[in-house]
């Protein structure tokens, strides 16, 4: 209990800085007066209360915190984040549902983008800047996330990554080795932000529009302003800019950080997932155009390159931006951008899924079982990047890509039972447990998730947190182990 | 390097004993007058001169198997035997092509028990009876592979078993470890065979049916002689039989073995995996019996439970007969049913997927992940029957689920590809692959294979053969790595 209280603590502290995200849209709205000003102030004026209330109730509690602490702190903020971050929505939105509402703001936490709203183009434009600022500030979350606090846990065979981190590795307190490696890595994920604002802005959106999809593509959320996402603005150049800030997003940002600091590229080569990722990106675009032109989708090869490249370019890298529909393209398209969207981002990145990394050990741990068994007693390595993966780590990412697939067929399970149809179902798991956003069927491109019934969404909020958290993290909360003394 | 000719004078008895088997629904046809006799005859030549002459071109290399030499000798028997038992197949269906026949010959051969072929009540009684035959003599060297073979060869874990099963255990040589595990299992196999038939004829189907149905019932084949399978006899006593023995055939044969020889069934409690087959299994037939009960698809629970056992044991023991079409089910209880099948039977049994062992083992290894995120300097063993299990088994073991859950998935995608539907395609690899037999969609209960493309039944003769032979087995022998000395 009382480490329950000591994080709680620091939660209150991290509940009213969030809180102070919300002048940008106050801002805005002031700024252009789109109506939405008074239910902003009301959400800022209740989380300044409600964190002010914990923080003074639990400040007795306050301590160092360690490293189990930083569990229970990670699912604090992406469980109760996103209540508070729901709050302007549901005073600006009043006959919106709490399901989706709330699903709405766990979409844009995780960086997923899946929308429960339709009629987005009618919305205060600062609701919407606040729907992708969501996005924004969950992305610095999961940089530190995803390069600080699951590789200090192990999750899934992240330690591995440990021993790339700059920073003070040995540290058994967790805030100096957060606050250490976040720094870096945040000063290049604002610089990206605004070169991409600058580029859209540059290249035909207005700036607010600008502002606000670059926050979302930056952390490869995929929360839009309009309801036709990018088909809105039908540009070849806006397409090429968000292609670009994607993959450069689906790339570890210790890799940037490193090529920064180094002033040189040769980071990207020796990483041992960029170029892999970038190669079945590669392959994969070629792929689609292809097999949507020889299908006749579309009559010229340069068309369908052109839709190919962006839209699968943003659902693999589980950004999730649409500039056509693609689900009315030959059924085998979308369903290998689902595919791909499950594994193709790297590991310190914004991106969901599974991780190139661990797809990679997979990959290689079946090839050599297969040598296994034509010589037992054979001593063989897993290398990556160089180094040999110990087996402790390939271990624990058979156990987890095990359990990432169950996940995905107990959430297509569920939804199926709840009344679904199947490619709903499972384009919606798909896409809710991997953070990409959109799925097929029901919920695709061109449709949004406000269709689910309050189960069905509460399902698919469930599988967003589950995904963003890499499963232990959430699993770890839940079991006697973790509170026992 | 194995020693290829020393296999193939062993493959070259195989079928030799295989053609003689041709005699049997050979005499039936003659005895019937059924027009099929020539069909045989011709068959039973065409394989046996091949067979003798292999056998006299590598009579003199008598040298004794190893054990690497398995793999050849496995791969070989399941996937050349097909070939030769699709001929009277072919022989007697005038147009039906080699595509086709070699499928239904692989079906049966790996007790999958998917037909390409419609109108089978009017068939010769004979052409049926060589179909069910198929699957009760893949059934026999199925018990063989899974209980002397693939231990020995290590397969996904298998190595396991070798403590369990009767027989020589040290022996690294193959046959008089195959000879002796044979004559043990076959005699359980055998008594079991009597007791159905009687079983059936007690419940009142004619002699013919009953022998046909014995058949396909022990090897979970799931094969029948009516296009209508279970819905002909409509009979709540013969599908309560088929039920006990589908039950039966799902559980290892070893265990059987030991309780026959010991007289006592304590062995069946002993067994961790037959605990939880039949836990996992009977558990869902009382679940769907409620679901379809609440979803008013039966007006009473009764009848809902009579289908939902059928059905559900049915498929979850991978064998595929069906007494109503429950593709029409509420879609939940059709994808549950797929679900089990791919993982239900134990592993010493003629049973496919991935096996309820291995669903143990990676579960418990899942927990211990966890346990190691919270506690991350704890040791802990994954126990099995009270003993610790090996790293190295465990490492087997998950790569080995790995790799069956993304062969499903490419297979679901090349199905795709080739143009089927979701339901279509994912739910035909997953049958073929689990060797169950139906699908559903356009592969349903009510439907054939029949409807798929040559290249779409191609995929699905792949997957049953890598689901029969543990992907590793066929996998290993592509490898140069098997062929070089």
């Amino acid at each position: 209990m009382e480490r329950l209280l000591a994080v709680l603590n620091v939660f209150a502290r991290i509940a009213l800085m969030f809180g102070c995200a919300m002048l940008l849209p106050i801002g805005v709205s002031w700024w252009i007066g789109d109506g939405a000003l008074t239910a902003f102030d009301e959400a800022f004026l209740g989380t300044l209360v409600i964190g002010g209330v914990l923080l003074l109730s639990t400040q007795r509690f306050r301590r160092e915190l360690r490293p189990n602490d930083g569990v229970l702190l990670v699912v604090l903020c992406w469980v109760l984040l996103p209540a508070i971050a729901a709050l302007p929505l549901i005073f600006g939105i009043p006959d919106a549902r709490f399901a989706d509402v709330y699903f709405e703001a766990v979409s844009g936490l995780t960086a997923t983008g899946a929308t429960a709203f339709s009629g987005l183009d009618k919305l205060p434009p600062s609701i919407n800047l606040w729907r992708t600022e969501l996005h924004w500030i969950g992305g610095l979350g999961i940089i530190v996330l995803a390069v600080a606090i699951l590789p200090l846990l192990g999750v899934g065979g992240r330690q591995l990554m440990k021993a790339e981190v700059p920073g003070p590795v040995k540290e058994a307190g967790i805030t100096p080795r957060v606050t250490e490696t976040a720094k870096g890595f945040w000063i290049i994920y604002v610089f990206l932000t605004l070169l991409c604002t600058l580029a859209y802005g540059l290249f035909g959106m207005s700036w607010l529009d600008a502002l606000t999809h670059a926050f979302s593509t930056v952390a490869l959320g995929g929360f839009s302003s309009h309801d036709a996402s990018f088909a809105y603005f039908d540009s070849p150049v806006l397409e090429g800019i968000t292609i670009g800030f994607a993959l450069v997003s689906g790339i570890s940002y210790v890799t940037h950080f490193a090529a920064l600091s180094g002033r040189s590229l040769r980071p990207y080569l020796r990483d041992g997932e960029a170029p892999y990722y970038l190669l079945v990106m590669a392959g994969s675009v070629l792929l689609i155009a292809a097999y949507i032109w020889q299908q006749n989708y579309y009559t010229e090869f340069s068309v369908a390159l052109r839709h190919a490249a962006f839209n699968t370019v943003s659902v693999a890298t589980t950004l999730g931006y649409a500039s056509t529909d693609y689900s009315r393209w030959p059924f085998f398209a979308p369903l290998w951008m689902l595919f791909l969207c499950s594994f193709t981002t790297c590991s310190g990145s914004t991106g969901g899924g599974l991780k190139m990394m661990r797809a990679i050990i997979l990959y290689k741990q079946v090839f050599r079982e297969v040598a296994h068994s034509i010589h037992p007693n054979a001593t063989t390595y897993i290398k990556l990047g160089g180094a040999v993966v110990p087996n402790k780590i390939i271990l624990s990412v058979l156990g987890f890509g095990f359990l990432y697939m169950v996940c995905t067929i107990f959430f297509t399970l569920v939804l199926a039972a709840s009344g679904i149809d199947i490619l709903s179902a499972f384009s919606a798991a798909v896409a809710c447990f991997n953070n990409t956003g959109p799925g097929l069927g029901l919920v695709g491109p061109d449709s949004n998730y406000g269709v689910f019934n309050d189960f069905q969404v509460w399902v698919c909020s469930f599988a967003m947190l589950l995904g963003r958290l890499e499963i232990f993290t959430l699993l770890v909360v839940l079991t006697p182990a973790f509170w026992r003394k | 390097m194995s020693n290829p000719l020393a296999v193939l004078r062993v493959f070259a008895l195989v079928l030799l004993v295989f053609a003689l088997t041709m005699l049997v629904p050979a005499a039936v046809a003659w005895f019937e007058h059924d027009k099929a006799a020539g069909a045989f005859l011709r068959g039973f030549l065409i394989t046996l001169s091949p067979a003798a002459l292999l056998w006299w071109l590598t009579r003199r290399h008598t040298e004794e198997l190893r054990v690497r030499d398995g793999f050849l000798l496995v791969s070989l028997v399941w996937v050349l035997v097909p070939v030769f038992a699709a001929i009277p197949l072919m022989d007697f269906l005038r147009g039906m092509s080699f595509t086709d026949a070699y499928f239904e010959a692989v079906s049966g051969l790996t007790t999958t028990g998917a037909t390409v072929i419609e109108g089978l009540d009017t068939l010769p009684y004979s052409i049926n009876l060589w179909r069910a035959l198929l699957v009760f003599l893949g059934g026999m060297g199925l018990i063989v592979l899974a209980v002397a073979i693939l231990p020995l060869l290590g397969v996904g874990g298998r190595q396991l078993f070798t403590a369990e099963s009767p027989g020589p255990i040290k022996d690294t040589k193959l046959t008089p470890r195959i000879a002796q595990t044979a004559k043990g299992l076959w005699l359980v196999y055998f008594g079991l065979a009597i007791a159905c038939t009687l079983g059936y004829a007690w419940a009142g189907m004619g002699w013919a049916d009953a022998v046909i149905h014995m058949f396909t019932t022990l090897g979970l084949g799931g094969f029948s002689s009516h296009d209508a399978s279970y819905a002909y006899f409509n009979s709540p006593r013969v599908e309560l039989v088929a039920i006990v023995f589908m039950t039966l055939a799902g559980m290892n044969f070893a265990t059987h073995f030991m309780a026959v020889r010991r007289r006592t069934l304590s062995f069946y409690w002993a067994d961790p995996e037959i605990r939880w087959y039949v836990g996992v299994m009977y558990a869902s037939v009382l679940g769907i019996a409620v679901y379809l009960w609440q979803t008013h698809t039966y007006a009473d629970f009764w009848t809902a439970l009579r289908f939902a056992a059928f059905n559900v044991v049915s498929i979850a023991t991978t064998t595929g007969f069906a007494n109503t079409d429950y593709a029409q089910w509420p879609f939940f209880a059709p994808l549950w049913m797929l679900f089990l099948c791919s993982f239900v039977t134990c592993a010493g049994s003629t049973g496919g997927g991935i096996k309820m062992m291995r669903a143990i083992i990676v579960f418990r290894q899942v927990m211990r992940e966890v346990v190691h995120t919270v506690h991350p300097n704890a040791v802990r063993t994954v126990k099995l029957a009270d003993a610790p299990l090996p790293n190295k088994i465990i490492f087997a073991v998950l790569a080995f689920s790995f790799i069956y859950m993304a062969i499903i998935v490419s297979l679901t995608l090349l199905m795709v590809f080739a143009g089927q539907d979701i339901v279509t395609a994912f739910s035909a690899v997953v049958a073929s692959f689990n060797n169950t037999g139906p699908g559903l969609g356009q592969v349903g209960p009510a439907t054939t294979f029949k409807s798929l493309t040559d290249f779409q039944t191609w995929v699905c003769t792949i997957a049953m053969l890598l689901g029969r032979l543990e992907v590793f087995t066929l996998l290993v022998v592509l490898t140069p790595t098997f062929w070089r000395k």
